[in-house]
């Protein structure tokens, strides 16, 4: 049963990580679609929960070419920026984004837009919660809008990411969704 | 705006809204095994980036990547130039590592005296996602150049870089958005 986040704050940091909501391989080779009409406004998405280490963000700074000490060095870190530790990379919360939005609208929905902004420095040992809760829906074009505010937040309620999304879900007796995506004429 | 707050909007700022950089081919293309360490990297163990036959009978019909995957295959450093990681600490040896390298199709600088960057936010539109194989090419943009004032009185610039990528068919993949601070 997924945990509404305010629910989720409320647990110790170890609990927290007992509801992580991140899926497996299967689960989105089986994943079933949600459409339009399934969504309500106030509904949460399911909570992707991380518990990154140096190892995440060494093996993310490798992957994207991101040379930024503030990630890997801890003795630059502490001792030239003054920060608390190495730095969860920006640009990997920014990748997670799309991921998750993916994910909600697979197999034939379209993670079309985010914004976001960055705020707080996270650091390894921390536990964070990524997630969506739906605000309004439209149709337009044969379509079903969703727009979603999103975020990031740490076990202690501390919010790193605030934004705002908006995906497209198939409607259920509508046509798929293009794919490339085309939104509607206004 | 008060009298006493000198604006930071110059008109040698605001030309700036509009100016656009060249359009960049990225080094290499799409691969597999980019996809394979980025899905890695970013914990997304999605099927439609590695099963072939699973792949094809999905929506998109084939395998496919992360949308924002190539704005880091963008700014790769080219093999073919200096290697920049070097000659920054040869110039520097408590360089941040980031701070001198160069990264290609970069805008002009905005001529402003506000030396200090703060990341105001990011937007993405996503509309297709890019194949195996794709040539990705990209430009900036710099899309908006606002000013505010601060608590203390003084005026700032919050700066809009607007990324465009498309691949080699001229299909729009996505477009990025990255605000920053000067202050």
């Amino acid at each position: 049963m997924s945990l509404p986040l305010e629910e989720l704050l409320k647990l110790e940091p170890e609990d927290i990580l007992a509801h992580n909501e991140r899926p497996k391989a299967d689960d989105l080779r089986n994943k079933q679609q949600i459409f339009f009409e399934d969504v309500e406004e106030g509904m949460e998405l399911p909570k992707y929960i991380y518990n990154p280490t140096p190892t995440h963000l060494f093996r993310w700074s490798a992957a994207i070419e991101n040379f930024h000490r503030i990630h890997y060095d801890l003795d630059f870190g502490l001792n030239h920026d003054r920060n608390p530790s190495i730095l969860v990379h920006g640009s990997w919360k920014q990748s997670v984004v799309p991921q998750y939005l993916k994910d909600w609208t697979l197999p034939k929905g379209w993670p079309w837009k985010a914004q976001f902004e960055h705020r707080a420095m996270l650091v390894p040992g921390d536990i964070l919660i990524m997630w969506g809760k739906v605000t309004s829906k439209y149709e337009k074009g044969q379509m079903g809008f969703i727009e979603l505010e999103i975020g990031m937040m740490t076990q202690d309620g501390i919010e790193s990411m605030p934004g705002t999304a908006t995906v497209v879900l198939p409607l259920r007796d509508g046509p798929d969704i293009p794919y490339p995506f085309v939104p509607p004429a206004d | 705006m008060t009298q006493e707050t000198q604006s930071a909007m110059t008109p040698e700022v605001r030309a700036m809204i509009g100016v656009s950089g060249d359009v960049v081919q990225a080094w290499g293309v799409v691969d597999a095994e980019y996809l394979r360490r980025f899905t890695q990297a970013v914990m997304d163990p999605d099927p439609r980036y590695w099963d072939q036959d699973f792949a094809e009978a999905t929506h998109y019909g084939e395998i496919i990547t992360p949308p924002i995957m190539v704005s880091y295959l963008a700014s790769r450093i080219r093999p073919d130039q200096d290697d920049p990681v070097t000659r920054a600490f040869e110039e520097n040896p408590e360089s941040d590592g980031i701070g001198s390298v160069e990264r290609p199709g970069e805008l002009p600088p905005v001529p402003t005296n506000l030396v200090r960057v703060l990341n105001a936010g990011n937007e993405l539109e996503i509309y297709k996602y890019p194949s195996i194989g794709d040539t990705v090419f990209f430009q900036n943009r710099y899309s908006d150049i606002r000013e505010r004032v601060g608590r203390d009185g003084r005026a700032f610039l919050i700066i809009t870089r607007e990324t465009t990528y498309k691949n080699q068919n001229e299909e729009l993949l996505c477009i990025t958005r990255a605000s920053t601070i000067r202050r």
